[in-house]
């Protein structure tokens, strides 16, 4: 893996750092100005599957499967006062670490790899939903900034212990 | 049973016709341990659908109450179900939920079984058994399958009546989500599973045809422009059951739509080929088809507009409501889509799917958060004792002219499905 220099790797990570903190202040407009208006936003299903099997990661089956436009959907009902699954809101907290930032064959575009620990809190439950998933974003250099292409986030367990996803990774 | 729970399902046997449901069923422990063997050791259990598994060999992991079954395709393309434990010791054959093999061998003491179940190798047969264990009698113990356009459902009881008894007519509504085109239809891929602190029938009464929450629960819908229909007519449309079998489908239709909306050109010219004319009529006035077979299999099939006010994307959806625990499920959710559609038509009700249905969908969001709700609240002991009113549609006689089987009534929003399933539920919670 050929890795890009630590000005690169820290300037990105501040920027994913600033995308997650969006997410858990629930300002999901701010959020979304951190996606391109070309992204993906995708979360594939998990099969529990044999050592030697092709695949464990659906090739055609996922959680999200969102542009831009429908993570535009999602907020948009996030803004209105009947998204019951958000009423009251969840409190979230992502943990962003390992990330390795890489080279592409793009000049100025970086697959970026991290994990992602997503902890969620709803209501007087005292239990609260755990994701742990396997990030893979693709970042692109605009001006002085970033903007993610494509996300890709793999949650590490197949049967997931959350009555629902309201919430994004 | 206990007395208890005996007398509320001898109660219950007079108040469904009359409108009252108890809250109790919702949330409780001896009910859902009856259950399991009561309805779930009765009835005939979706398990699979038959193209998640296409070629010989090809094999899903699946429940049946608490019991894990392999569904198999065999060499011969047959397709078999068995419980998922080898008959020496009890351990668990597949650990996967798919997958593809000829034999199944057991990972502790090593018999190897066909995936038609067949007991076919036992190591020191000679040595250790003295060649006289009969293997025709340790084959995996077999659960009886039979199919309907694509479903493949197991029973328990091996005195069942057959599937196409079973389903009474519920076919001809089925068809709308398994016949979208000439050669039917496909998952589009291994489903989405979860968890959630919510009783199944929760799931099978809203899938049969709650045409009324949805103004209220996914208002946001609605409002936004994104569902095809508005509050003021959203009662508009049909409501059929199967009387004593179940089942039940809610058909919603907006007045003014044009024949078979949302679906592309090239599906509806199919659908002329694989539907017969009354279905065809009926379909082409359906805005949203929602539908439980009993207990816990359920479909929607309904347009979802991604930009405001269009006319939307047609997706449909399987789900299956597997009970853990009282007031507790496993969600199991597939998309279904045409098999002959166009590449392009799959992918965007796929994309639909996922932003309605799906743990992350948004419709389906909203459901769960107020049925794990429904759930707490009808566990606690003031609920044990209250009765729900059952009573739309109550006297309502059914359609003379309505062009499919079954007890069909108007408007959609009514109750008279929910009478017909908790009626079939108590029957069979007093093993009749």
């Amino acid at each position: 893996m050929a890795l890009a220099d630590a000005e690169v790797r820290g300037s990105i990570s501040d920027f994913l750092f600033m995308e997650s903190l969006a997410l858990d202040e629930r300002r999901f407009r701010d959020w979304l100005t951190a996606f391109a208006a070309d992204a993906r936003y995708e979360v594939p299903v998990r099969v529990t599957r044999e050592k030697l099997a092709e695949w464990e990661l659906s090739p055609s089956s996922r959680i999200f499967d969102d542009t831009k436009r429908t993570l535009e959907f999602r907020i948009e009902r996030l803004e209105t006062d009947f998204a019951w699954s958000e009423q009251p809101p969840s409190r979230t907290r992502h943990y962003v670490t390992n990330v390795l930032v890489e080279l592409t064959d793009v000049a100025d575009e970086y697959l970026v790899h991290s994990n992602c620990l997503l902890y969620r809190s709803r209501g007087d439950d005292p239990n609260p939903s755990i994701f742990s998933t396997q990030r893979k974003d693709r970042i692109r250099k605009v001006g002085d900034g970033w903007e993610i292409v494509h996300r890709w986030a793999a949650i590490d367990q197949s049967l997931i212990n959350a009555h629902n996803m309201s919430i994004f990774i | 049973m206990s007395d208890d729970v005996m007398s509320m399902v001898r109660q219950m046997r007079e108040g469904v016709p009359a409108g009252r449901v108890p809250a109790r069923i919702f949330n409780d422990r001896e009910v859902f341990e009856q259950e399991l063997t009561k309805v779930f050791g009765k009835a005939w259990c979706f398990l699979a659908h038959e193209t998640e598994i296409p070629k010989p060999g090809d094999y899903v992991t699946r429940y049946i109450a608490n019991n894990n079954i392999i569904v198999a395709r065999d060499e011969k393309g047959e397709v078999h179900a068995h419980l998922n434990m080898c008959r020496h010791r009890g351990n668990m054959m597949c650990k996967s939920e798919m997958g593809n093999a000829s034999h199944f061998r057991c990972s502790y003491h090593g018999w190897v079984y066909k995936n038609s179940g067949e007991l076919i190798g036992v190591p020191y047969f000679n040595e250790a058994y003295d060649k006289k264990l009969d293997r025709k009698e340790f084959g995996l113990v077999k659960v009886r399958v039979e199919s309907y356009a694509g479903l493949i459902f197991g029973t328990l009881d091996p005195n069942a009546e057959s599937l196409e008894d079973y389903l009474g007519g519920f076919q001809f509504y089925l068809d709308i989500y398994l016949k979208q085109g000439i050669n039917g239809s496909e998952v589009h891929g291994p489903p989405d599973h979860w968890v959630a602190e919510t009783d199944w029938k929760i799931c099978t009464e809203n899938f049969s045809g709650d045409g009324y929450h949805t103004p209220v629960a996914h208002q946001f819908g609605f409002h936004l422009g994104y569902f095809p229909s508005s509050g003021a007519t959203h009662s508009k449309g049909w409501a059929v059951h199967i009387p004593d079998k179940g089942h039940g489908i809610g058909l919603g239709h907006t007045p003014g739509m044009p024949p078979f909306f949302g679906y592309p050109d090239d599906l509806v010219k199919q659908m002329h080929e694989s539907l017969s004319p009354e279905q065809l009529e009926l379909f082409s006035k359906t805005r949203t088809a929602v539908g439980s077979v009993f207990p816990n299999l359920s479909f929607l099939i309904q347009p979802l507009s991604l930009e405001p006010g269009d006319p939307g994307v047609r997706f449909c959806t399987m789900r299956l409501y597997h009970p853990i625990g009282p007031g507790r499920m496993e969600m199991w959710s597939w998309c279904l889509v045409p098999k002959d559609a166009s590449a392009e038509y799959k992918e965007a009700a796929y994309q639909a799917y996922t932003l309605a249905f799906g743990q992350a969908g948004t419709f389906e969001q909203d459901d769960f958060e107020n049925w794990t709700k429904v759930t707490k609240m009808t566990g606690s002991t003031l609920a044990r004792e209250v009765d729900f009113p059952y009573i739309q549609g109550l006297g309502h006689e059914p359609l003379e002219d309505f062009p499919g089987p079954g007890f069909a009534v108007e408007p959609y929003v009514t109750e008279d499905n929910f009478r017909n399933l908790w009626a079939t539920w108590a029957r069979y919670m007093e093993g009749e």
